[in-house]
């Protein structure tokens, strides 16, 4: 496993009263993974990125870093961290910054040379890499944020928000720059609010809510077919169905959307519309989407 | 590799915000003033004449040694130098903690293979040669122009550079463990300034003691003065250093140096332990 976390609780005193950010989570990412984890705000989603990292010790449990502590400097050799609501030393330019956090990752004077550009040009930054960092736009400043995260050829890249603040373009650069990432066999963890980009890059998502980990599982596993289907008739529309027991239709963008409880009972139905002699021309299931998915699982653990 | 980039980091964070041109700035202007402003005549061996801001000075008494001159202003100097020295330092490196720690930046630094404590010493030793080029540049230049202008080339004084080095070092550590607690600048820079105000009476601490009526504060205000430095001690040994009268005794210099040390590695052991 690259990361393994065992019932980590991670509680912060304020004032009087305790607040457990984490809850005995316990989770794996294997080598090579893109592994996105969901939670509204305050879920606990950089307090756990921060105890994979080492930056913050947690109250109880364990975490491994390809099978180091992450407390160990030498275990974060390697690890790329692009952190939510980051501030580069605006005194420095882009380049130069990149410098700093290479000489910080023991990278020598002559790979940094190399190295720097070719990253400045990945994140679309060749032409401002002299420039200040405090003269950056928030999109500018989360590319070179990436760019840092990436300077020392990680094996593992741990990105919160990556995506935050940056226009659709930038998106998609950033998303491409990921799956390349993927493809080099980089183990990848996001934290994201944005559920679709989650979904289009990660191979496993979780969904941690109030500090737990509540719901776990592969892409596909989690936006698997549902018992909805999407239901058309080779007639008019209008006409009634028949009432069946387990079988609720709606009519929604001018198809017929069958919920059944079970597959019988959306049997039953297809042998009504049968001995009804109407023709069914689609029932096609329909696969809820990581919104949905992580909309329900919130309502249902609130 | 790791602490050079942490000392050009240093440099480069003073210098881009005007702390190191500022420092040096009034370095300079001390120096030209000095320079332009004092001009002495000297014949064999005395001062016949001299004038400041073009002012004829008043010799009175007589044509005085050179060499007594030069020692007494040098030691005047000194001690206008150990109060702006301290005073320019302090201003210069307060901001250094607190932009460390701040959420955002700590991460960057921190999420990197560098243990907390190579972060922490490394930005301390770049702080430190920040201060010391910036006092070599402001005492060295004194030296050297006092000694031209004269031809006496009185090394004592150097050495009273060294001493407002070390209390500097003192107060340094005291920021450090300040940034590090509360990631403050205003409190980094107002309390070092507090505990220098605190400390000089503590100069007096058997008097104090001797006047009170509680032992239990008696006792506070011998612990006191153990632990803080010796700023006032150390400032007046100093200027009797630069008049060849001695200087701060080694327990002095031992008890500062012990209380910056100790900030400093108390600044460390928390920084290791806090969760960012």
């Amino acid at each position: 496993m690259t990361i393994d976390v065992r019932g980590v609780t991670k509680e912060f005193r304020s004032r009087a009263r305790r607040i457990r950010a984490l809850d005995s989570v316990d989770l794996t990412v294997r080598q090579g993974e893109v592994f996105g984890l969901l939670g509204a705000n305050g879920a606990g989603k950089t307090t756990l990125v921060k105890v994979l990292l080492g930056l913050s010790s947690p109250t109880s449990g364990g975490v491994t870093l390809r099978g180091r502590d992450p407390r160990q400097a030498g275990a974060r050799s390697r690890v790329g961290y692009l952190p939510e609501g980051h501030r580069f030393p605006d005194y420095l330019p882009g380049g130069e910054a990149l410098r700093l956090f290479g000489r910080l990752s023991g990278l020598d004077e002559a790979g940094l040379s190399k190295r720097i550009p070719e990253l400045l040009e990945l994140v679309g930054l060749s032409e401002r890499g002299g420039d200040r960092v405090g003269r950056y736009s928030k999109g500018m400043t989360q590319r070179l944020g990436l760019a840092a995260a990436l300077i020392d050829d990680p094996e593992v890249l741990f990105l919160d928000e990556p995506t935050d603040g940056v226009d659709p373009v930038g998106r998609r650069h950033i998303r491409d720059v990921l799956l390349a990432c993927k493809e080099g066999g980089t183990t990848i963890f996001i934290n994201s609010h944005l559920l679709s980009e989650v979904e289009r890059t990660c191979d496993r998502v979780a969904i941690l809510h109030k500090g737990r980990i509540v719901r776990e599982g592969s892409v596909e596993e989690l936006t698997r077919p549902t018992l909805r289907f999407r239901l058309g008739l080779d007639e008019a529309p209008g006409s009634p169905l028949p009432q069946v027991e387990g079988v609720a239709v709606a009519a929604s963008n001018g198809h017929l959307e069958v919920s059944a409880t079970d597959l019988g009972a959306l049997n039953r139905l297809i042998d009504r519309l049968r001995g009804e002699d109407r023709t069914i021309a689609e029932l096609t299931p329909m696969r809820s989407d990581l919104e949905d998915v992580f909309v329900e699982t919130v309502q249902r653990e609130t | 590799m790791k602490t050079w980039a942490l000392i050009v980091d240093t440099w480069r964070e003073a210098l881009a915000r005007f702390t190191l041109l500022g420092f040096l700035a009034a370095s300079v202007l001390f120096l030209l003033i000095l320079t332009f402003a004092v001009n002495l005549d000297i014949v064999d061996g005395t001062l016949a004449a001299g004038t400041l801001f073009g002012q004829a000075l008043e010799l009175h008494g007589g044509k005085p040694a050179i060499d007594q001159v030069v020692t007494t202003g040098l030691s005047v100097f000194a001690g206008m130098l150990y109060a702006l020295g301290v005073f320019l330092a302090v201003f210069a490196t307060g901001s250094q903690v607190p932009h460390l720690v701040r959420r955002g930046t700590v991460d960057l630094y921190l999420a990197r293979p560098v243990t907390r404590t190579h972060v922490l010493l490394g930005r301390f030793v770049g702080a430190m040669t920040l201060v010391a080029a910036n006092l070599a540049f402001l005492c060295g230049g004194v030296f050297v122009i006092i000694s031209i202008k004269t031809g006496v080339w009185n090394l004592r004084f150097l050495a009273a550079a060294g001493l407002i080095y070390l209390v500097f070092l003192s107060f340094l550590g005291f920021m450090y463990l300040i940034g590090v607690l509360s990631g403050s600048t205003p409190l980094s820079i107002m309390l070092p300034y507090a505990l220098y105000l605190l400390s000089m009476p503590l100069a007096a601490h058997d008097k104090i003691e001797a006047a009170m009526d509680s032992r239990f504060w008696a006792g506070v205000v011998r612990a006191l003065y153990w632990i803080l430095p010796k700023t006032a001690e150390i400032g007046r040994d100093m200027v009797r250093l630069v008049m060849g009268q001695g200087g701060p005794s080694a327990t002095l210099l031992l008890t500062t140096a012990a209380f910056g040390l100790g900030c400093l590695v108390l600044a460390t052991v928390v920084f290791q332990r806090k969760n960012f």
